[in-house]
């Protein structure tokens, strides 16, 4: 009797065994064929498949293994579509910005050619044409130099100098310029030496552009430029009082070929403070812009020490 | 790979005698971010119900994958996320925790999948707030890292800006943008806000009374709604030069040799034409584009407009 009832517990405890392997393995067979069929929607290209598994599921660290793979070719793969994107981009706009200004250059010139305008006018729509040419030539320089950056062939000279001297000197070219647009100035740059890693004409570069693009968008009446440094950084304000920029065009102001002025009107290019951010990129730097409409806008950039 | 992820033939849902959704053709591009516009009781949540099974449809038939949803719904709906209305979480448990109960249940694509999905929406990992004591934008952040947390292909999300505010809607609008580009994931979401809509979207389905009243692309109606003058002229070189030297206008841009359009609507057509005649140029054709995508709605749905 006594043998008997250990026979029926262990009997019992035998069923109960195979039943749970059974279970266990029910779920891994379920699990291999949503595996199979994930696979092959991989295989087929869809590369935002994933296999969900269970922390106690056997077959986990399958599963997320698979998911890893499938993610990272998926992110190589949007990189690379996005840079096609990019690519497309530029050629839409290219054909825009060169095509209105060459139509409208094309139109002075056979207005003269075919003798429509004499004596002052003439002169007059030579010298519109001939600066509609600069403006044009000055945007495919802009643009070449852009798809070099951004291309990765720009070939960088980094020297050990003192940004503070390099940075007087830059502003010194532009003092001129400032007075003949009516702009106030003024520039606190600290008189001790700062030596640090650069690429000078990359550097010039940076500040040209961005006071460039204050000269031509920006309406303001006065600019200033603050550089402090500390053992680590180099910070490089540069701000004005002009109109500003919204909130909702601050955002995009660094991206190839955004302008606020949606209309495109003759003025800049959209390439200026696009350049500025990829050779502030390729000093390890930062730039961020801060604006208030109405009030003006205040870049700043950051250059981390390097010797 | 067929082009529509979800497509929906003739799908109708009766709820007694009163019809909610009637004969939708729903196209869904994979890769893409549509937005189902409609006022509140359009049929809007019926409409993404019945896509994820939650209730049956009267008749016609959902695709997702280009298979049936009815019979295949083990298998299709673990790759889809969604947020309609408020999901269930407990009271009494916190963030952390309540995504472990999901993750359980459902399986998650790899070991730091709740980490990630808080990481996303801004919430913190294991905090020891309770969900009774989160405030509503942040039950709403919850229901969104819930959503993702699995890392599906299609994400299908009613009113996802609900009870946030002015920032999270902004910070929420901007990460579904980063799922659909970096990550290259289809979304359907739904407002009853045509800005909202318009700032995300990139196709955009109409819904009104529970008919579908027009499904388009984003870029066709900004193309459609754009304010502008346009004219087709014998030589858009010297109509280009007529508008700089007689309007002093340089807000126009030119779309090949014979077709130019002029973005300030004040100037007047009548005039610009007889200078381009008096200039010797051929005017074809003059019309002016003026609809706003506001007035557009309106026209679509009948003149309610939406809010």
């Amino acid at each position: 009797m006594e043998i008997n009832l250990y026979l029926l517990l262990a009997l019992l405890i035998t069923l109960l065994v195979i039943g749970y392997l059974l279970a266990k393995l029910h779920r891994v067979r379920g699990q291999l064929s949503l595996i199979k069929d994930a696979l092959m929607d991989i295989k087929n290209g869809n590369l935002n498949r994933r296999v969900l598994a269970r922390e106690s599921d056997l077959t986990n660290q399958i599963c997320y293994d698979i998911n890893e793979i499938a993610m990272s070719s998926q992110s190589r793969l949007i990189r690379q579509k996005q840079s096609e994107q990019a690519y497309k981009r530029l050629m839409t706009s290219l054909s825009h910005d060169v095509k209105t200004p060459l139509a409208s250059l094309v139109g002075y010139l056979e207005a003269v050619e075919s003798k429509m305008v004499t004596g002052a006018e003439q002169e007059e729509y030579i010298r519109v044409a001939t600066e509609k040419a600069h403006h044009l030539k000055d945007f495919v320089t802009a643009l070449f130099e852009w798809v070099k950056l951004d291309a990765g062939e720009q070939i960088f000279h980094f020297e050990l100098c003192d940004l503070n001297e390099l940075s007087r000197n830059i502003m010194a070219d532009w003092v001129p310029l400032l007075e003949n647009h009516n702009l106030s100035y003024e520039i606190e740059i600290p008189e001790t030496e700062y030596m640090t890693r650069v690429d000078t004409t990359a550097y010039t570069r940076i500040l040209n552009n961005l006071l460039q693009n204050i000269l031509t968008h920006s309406d303001a009446r006065q600019v200033s430029l603050t550089i402090t440094e500390t053992e680590q950084q180099a910070k490089i304000i540069m701000a004005d009082n002009g109109k500003g920029i919204s909130a909702a065009d601050l955002p995009h102001i660094f991206e190839r070929m955004y302008q606020c002025d949606h209309s495109r009107s003759a003025k800049g290019n959209g390439l200026g403070l696009s350049i500025a951010k990829e050779l502030v990129s390729v000093h390890k730097g930062s730039i961020t812009a801060t604006s208030d409409p109405g009030a003006g806008t205040t870049f700043t950039i950051i250059f981390p020490k390097a010797l | 790979m067929s082009d529509y992820l979800i497509e929906t033939k003739q799908l109708t849902k009766i709820y007694g005698e009163q019809a909610a959704v009637k004969n939708i053709d729903l196209h869904v591009k994979r890769g893409r971010i549509y937005g189902l516009l409609g006022r509140n009781g359009a049929g809007k949540t019926t409409t993404m119900k019945m896509l994820l099974g939650l209730t049956q449809p009267t008749s016609g038939e959902v695709k997702i994958w280009r298979k049936t949803l009815r019979g295949n719904e083990k298998k299709l709906l673990p790759r889809i996320g969604s947020l309609i209305e408020s999901p269930g979480f407990y009271p009494n448990l916190t963030a952390t925790e309540n995504l472990r109960i999901f993750a359980t249940l459902r399986g998650v694509p790899n070991r730091h999948a709740i980490k990630d999905a808080l990481d996303l929406v801004g919430l913190p990992y294991k905090d020891k707030k309770l969900f009774s004591q989160y405030s509503l934008g942040m039950k709403q952040r919850l229901a969104i890292a819930l959503a993702v947390m699995h890392d599906p292909e299609l994400l299908i999300l009613d009113e996802p800006i609900n009870g946030l505010d002015p920032i999270g809607i902004a910070e929420v609008r901007s990460f579904i943008r980063e799922l659909c580009d970096a990550r290259g994931k289809t979304i359907l979401i739904s407002s009853h806000i045509l800005s909202e809509i318009s700032l995300l979207a990139d196709d955009v389905g109409i819904i009104d009374h529970g008919t579908l009243l027009e499904e388009e692309s984003l870029a066709e109606l900004e193309q459609k709604s754009s304010k502008h003058i346009h004219f087709t002229v014998s030589n858009t070189s010297q109509a280009a030069r007529v508008l700089e030297r007689d309007f002093q206008e340089n807000h126009f841009s030119v779309l090949d040799d014979h077709n130019i359009q002029l973005y300030n609507l004040t100037l007047p057509i009548g005039k610009i034409v007889t200078a381009f005649v008096a200039n010797g140029l051929e005017v074809s054709e003059a019309h002016s584009c003026e609809e706003s995508l506001e007035d557009y709605f309106k026209r679509v749905t009948g003149g309610e407009g939406i809010a």
